[in-house]
């Protein structure tokens, strides 16, 4: 379903290009469940950036279904980014003056036409999925970081994306909610939805089908 | 819940910044509001006023000339076939136009030489109450004639015939007595005796008759060409004709006024954008990590566009609502402060207030623009990593 092909990226330092991602190549199934894991600087979150188009390669080409989204006219992008992938963070990013609920919405408020009820009742049933029943309209002040992070779960579910990225979501929680975190990540593929978790826990990286180990920008081994 | 959802529920949470944005706009619109309706009374009220140093309208019998030269000597300009006005018909005439209230004088005149002893003396018949709106330089010892068969002597003549404030004298066979003698204007005034218009016509044999009508018009509310046509539409057979550099150095002075507040108001309204365009410019810096966020739930470009300006319309759309009514206010209270408003105080007007809102509420987008182009271009990984 999602190919990368010799991915490069460098980033600008004062002693010139850094280079962080070297020739990395991947492929992604339907339905499969992958983790990119590693060590800080290791390039893992460029990777999961590049293969969810939030950033472009230097070199190379990432294959959405058989097509090279990497050079994509933006307006392609915003539909494909809008449509197909859903991303979570590790720092939630939910907007503060927002409720849990509008948060969940945000996929569908792009444009002056209102959020459809259709999707106002999804986002009720993902809110109420991922355990936050009775608090669709907290803002995410007064939600806990789990909570907040079952927020950004259930925005990214609510559009019925085909591939889930999740950088470090469990990287601000306790071991306890981030279990919690990645139990309900492991549901969701068990669903139909393709993961691609980056973490640097090896223990939440052994749900996932496959483990990616990045070392100094490039591939280390599969498992 | 839509794109606006945002931009008000951002607003609201946010509501220390909003409220000082909106007073800061609120209050540069509330002064230039204040100052147009200052500046409309007080451009009035200035022309008023400035009509008391002339005529800027002249209406007269159409006069035909003939030049005359002999043996390579020119004689200049010969008048022939002088003819005079109707006082009555051509008064109600140019009293009658749509824009009669924009006169403020209408002074008929008859002009002629009478002998008073051994000198002849021009005599200029007016109407008192009409000559002395347009003519408020003038300076008076003694009185203005309140009887027709009182006159005010120029300082000149009074000087060359020796006569002053209380003396009696022959007018070509009518006794008169001198009711007051004009300080020196060094104009025309100065030499000859300003009679009442019945007294002149009576001396001249020309009852019910002028030479020539002096209108002072205010210009402000419309062209003077408006007012010369409409008048010589009314008048068909005679030359009506604007004198330019009255009228243009009375406008002047209005004009400076009206462009003086219009300078001030434009400064406050460019202060007000600055404020608004760097309080947006840090809003975009601050939600980084929101437009990240967006940008990678798929909105475009257009779409952040849209929030930042969105943002900026709503909060000039209320100040401008808001500034509308202070400024109406406060203009008033400093129209009633100045004692300028003569019978004219600013009226409420709803279509200028929102036409004033809407018109706010486009600067605030316009100075929210950049900012708002700025925000759509971040890429989206790059607010994301830069948290």
């Amino acid at each position: 379903m999602l190919e990368a092909r010799n991915i490069a990226k460098s980033y600008a330092s004062a002693e010139g290009p850094a280079p962080v991602l070297r020739d990395v190549s991947l492929t992604l199934e339907q339905g499969e469940f992958l983790a990119i894991v590693g060590r800080s600087g290791s390039g893992k979150s460029t990777l999961l950036n590049i293969l969810s188009t939030l950033l472009a390669p230097d070199a190379g080409q990432v294959l959405y279904r058989g097509r090279d989204i990497t050079r994509l006219p933006e307006a392609e992008l915003s539909a494909l980014r809008r449509r197909d992938f859903a991303v979570v963070f590790q720092m939630h990013h939910l907007l503060p003056y927002l409720t849990a609920l509008e948060n969940v919405l945000l996929p569908f408020m792009a444009g002056l036409a209102p959020a459809p009820r259709s999707a106002v009742a999804r986002a009720r049933e993902c809110l109420d999925r991922v355990g936050l029943a009775g608090k669709h309209h907290r803002l995410p002040g007064r939600l806990s970081g789990g909570e907040q992070q079952r927020v950004a779960i259930a925005r990214a579910l609510v559009k019925q994306s085909a591939i889930l990225f999740a950088d470090e979501p469990t990287g601000s929680l306790d071991p306890g909610t981030g279990r919690e975190i990645v139990g309900l990540l492991q549901d969701l593929n068990a669903e139909g939805l393709a993961v691609v978790m980056v973490t640097h826990d090896l223990g939440y990286a052994s749900c996932a089908h496959r483990m990616l180990r990045m070392e100094h920008g490039a591939p280390a081994c599969a498992a | 819940m839509n794109l606006l959802t945002i931009p008000l529920r951002c607003a609201r949470r946010k509501w220390p910044r909003t409220a000082l944005l909106t007073l800061v706009f609120a209050l540069g619109a509330t002064s230039m509001v204040a100052l147009w309706h200052v500046s409309r009374v007080v451009g009035d009220s200035l022309e008023r006023k400035l009509t008391a140093f002339g005529a800027n309208i002249l209406v007269s019998p159409r006069a035909e000339t003939l030049a005359v030269s002999y043996g390579g000597v020119n004689l200049g300009n010969l008048l022939y076939e002088v003819r005079h006005l109707d006082e009555a018909a051509t008064l109600s005439a140019i009293r009658s136009i749509d824009l009669s209230d924009r006169l403020s004088a209408v002074a008929p005149k008859l002009v002629g030489a009478v002998a008073v002893g051994q000198v002849q003396v021009p005599v200029v018949g007016v109407r008192f109450d009409q000559e002395q709106i347009i003519k408020k330089y003038w300076r008076i010892t003694g009185l203005f004639p309140t009887r027709e068969n009182e006159v005010v002597l120029g300082g000149a003549v009074a000087a060359k015939l020796g006569l002053g404030y209380g003396a009696s004298l022959d007018l070509g066979g009518e006794p008169v007595s001198v009711a007051g003698v004009l300080a020196p204007t060094g104009g025309d005034d100065d030499t000859v005796i300003l009679a009442d218009l019945g007294l002149a016509q009576r001396l001249f044999r020309l009852p019910g008759q002028v030479n020539f009508v002096e209108v002072s018009a205010l210009c402000s509310g419309c062209p003077i060409e408006d007012i010369v046509a409409q008048i010589g539409g009314r008048l068909p057979g005679l030359e009506v004709k604007a004198l330019r550099s009255v009228v243009e150095g009375r406008m002047a002075s209005v004009h400076f006024v009206q462009h003086l507040t219009l300078a001030v108001a434009l400064v406050i309204l460019v202060s007000a954008c600055a404020v608004v365009g760097f309080s947006m410019l840090s809003a975009v810096n601050e939600r980084k990590a929101e437009i990240g966020l967006l940008r990678s739930l798929g909105y475009s470009r257009a779409g952040i566009f849209a929030i930042f300006c969105c943002e900026a319309l709503l909060l000039g759309a209320v100040a401008g609502a808001a500034g509308s009514l202070a400024g109406f206010a406060v203009g008033r209270h400093v129209v009633l402060l100045l004692d300028a408003a003569g019978e004219v105080l600013p009226a409420f007007n709803l279509l200028e207030a929102l036409v004033v809102s809407l018109g706010m509420a486009l600067v605030a987008a316009l100075a929210a623009a950049y900012p708002a182009a700025k925000a759509a271009r971040i890429e989206p990984s790059a607010a994301l990593v830069a948290l």
